[in-house]
């Protein structure tokens, strides 16, 4: 019978995504203030930006958009980079290898954790904006729906180079960082994308932060590269990509 | 209601490479029985758990935990396992009952029902009044308690248990012995590894001895030990016991092999009541008394040690690589 079929398709929807949901409180539980994690996932993004913006001449309000989206990225990136290591570590890895969810649910869950830290340290360049520089948002749901994607998208990366088979945090770390640190040059986040020399042009076509960084752009200034609808299309493109890599790394490496 | 075994496993063989870790291995474990899976280090135990808790993929061959196959059905039969790893897989920095929680969350057990059984199986393993602390705190003892109490809050019809009372104290050994008789008692097939022979001898209805990736033989410890009837022992204490005599024991006629434990030696023999009376003159001859001895069959130990190459040296038991 379908609607049977419907029923119980919903229902291990149900499960899976409960499930998912306590490892992502798992992981705010034990992670979020750790160390390392507000050194990469706060500190880390504040002094790039204060190292690119000081000599800038332009207003300190403009440069808003920029901070919000490398936060953005380096929070989001920075929960399971720290956290999968250390529990493979310790071996509760395992547990969550060996419970009745799918790997996706498992990715997801590990993802979420980072996507609503990313979501919560974001809000604060965003009310830095608002309080100090009075920096105008002219279209919310933009900015909205760029902060959830881009943090996603992040979250989604960070869990992917966790997949790495290693108990040492700052291996993933560095690897990672040899992905972050070149896309905040290539992204428009600093040299914006049409002064950039053609082939860093078509580079910037393949970050993910330059499309983030486009949204946000778009929701402060009403001015962007490409359409927000197509912003937000290839934004779920990469998180599908992610999701899917990171699914078959962790297949892979398990073995 | 049909019969179904709680795990069958058929022709499964896993290589890494050029390595091949399990070479074939077929075996049956019963519903509501406790089944010893018994190896050295790198025999393949390890591996063959982690194919059959889903976590890792056979080169061939399946394995169905309760009908369900554990490649394709990985879900449903993961959902009837509780899995209890050798190492104290907690969350430290949560506490006793978050992670009990957080399990139940993992096996989809309802609300009522997981926070009932949380407190249930927490004052049940003597952690109850330790719930709202955090498990960085926790004995070594107390932390395999909760890795038990974890492994059980989904009530499995299947238990893993890996090295479950290895290097504990006594108060946490005899809490999990008694929960697991109690769980078998109940019917829960339990799926056993452990170093401890003793601890499989009394707790198996069948044990398996694996080597070398090859299932080497697997019966009921009393039939195994019928298959190596030849190796018997002599255990006795004489009233002054020292290491010295140990080599002088070992020359004695008929005897294969001598260890010392504590203040007892036990001699190794094809001809006990010989051994004995060697024994006896032994120690007429160097002014000893006998203060007790016993004849014994072959143990577990011997026959794992006969099947799986290993042979003993100075009363420790050494790998021949």
């Amino acid at each position: 019978m379908p609607s049977i079929d419907l029923e119980g398709g919903a229902k291990r929807l149900s499960r899976e995504l409960s499930a998912a949901w306590a490892i992502a409180r798992k992981d705010m539980r034990i992670y979020y203030f750790k160390p390392n994690i507000i050194v990469s996932g706060i500190l880390f993004p504040l002094f790039m930006f204060l190292a690119f913006a000081t000599g800038k001449n332009a207003p300190p309000g403009t440069l808003i958009p920029g901070l919000i989206a490398i936060t953005l990225l380096f929070s989001a990136s920075s929960i399971e980079p720290v956290s999968i290591p250390i529990e493979r570590r310790v071996k509760t890895f395992e547990r969550l290898l060996s419970a009745p969810i799918s790997l996706h649910s498992l990715v997801f869950g590990e993802s979420l954790s980072g996507f609503l830290y990313s979501l919560v340290i974001a809000c604060l360049p965003l009310a830095l904006g608002v309080v100090m520089f009075s920096t105008a948002i002219q279209n919310a749901p933009v900015l909205v729906t760029a902060m959830i994607l881009t943090s996603f998208c992040f979250a989604t990366l960070g869990t992917l180079f966790a997949a790495y088979p290693t108990e040492n945090v700052g291996e993933v770390m560095s690897m990672l960082n040899t992905v972050r640190l070149p896309l905040i040059f290539i992204s428009g986040v600093f040299i914006p994308i049409s002064s950039m020399p053609l082939i860093g042009q078509k580079i910037a076509l393949f970050s993910p932060l330059t499309y983030g960084n486009d949204m946000i752009e778009f929701a402060y200034t009403g001015k962007s590269l490409f359409s927000p609808l197509l912003d937000i299309v290839v934004l779920m493109i990469f998180i599908l990509i992610f999701q899917i890599a990171a699914n078959r790394l962790y297949k892979k490496f398990n073995e | 209601m049909e019969y179904m075994e709680a795990i069958e496993v058929s022709h499964l063989i896993k290589k890494f490479g050029p390595l091949t870790a399990l070479n074939d291995i077929t075996f049956s474990v019963g519903e509501g029985e406790t089944f010893g899976f018994l190896g050295p280090n790198g025999a393949g135990k390890t591996t063959t758990i982690r194919i059959l808790t889903g976590i890792s993929s056979p080169t061939s061959g399946t394995a169905t935990i309760f009908g369900h196959d554990i490649e394709r059905d990985t879900i449903a039969a993961r959902q009837s396992m509780g899995i209890v790893s050798e190492n104290s897989n907690v969350y430290d920095d949560l506490t006793a009952w978050q992670n009990m929680i957080f399990s139940a969350q993992l096996y989809h057990v309802g609300r009522k029902e997981r926070e009932k059984k949380t407190n249930e199986l927490l004052t049940i393993f003597g952690l109850h009044e330790r719930r709202n602390d955090k498990v960085h705190g926790f004995s070594k003892g107390m932390k395999r308690r909760l890795t038990l109490a974890m492994g059980l809050v989904n009530s499995p019809r299947l238990l893993f248990l890996d090295e479950p009372t290895s290097g504990l104290d006594v108060q946490s050994n005899l809490i999990i012995r008694d929960v697991v008789t109690d769980l078998v008692g109940k019917g829960v097939t339990v799926f056993l590894t452990t170093h401890n022979i003793e601890e499989a001898n009394v707790m198996c209805d069948r044990v398996a001895i694996i080597n070398k990736g090859n299932i080497a033989a697997i019966d009921a410890p009393e039939r195994l030990k019928k298959t190596i009837q030849s190796v018997q022992s002599i255990e006795f204490s004489f009233n002054h016991n020292s290491a010295d005599q140990l080599d002088e024991l070992r020359r004695l006629p008929l005897v294969n092999d001598a260890q010392k434990a504590g203040d007892k030696f036990k001699l190794y023999t094809q001809e006990p009541s010989e051994v004995i009376d060697a024994v006896m003159a032994y120690a007429r001859t160097h002014n000893l008394k006998v203060i007790s001895i016993t004849t014994l069959g072959p143990s577990l130990e011997d026959v794992f040690i006969r099947l799986t190459g290993l042979k003993r040296a100075g009363g420790a038991v050494h790998a021949i690589d």
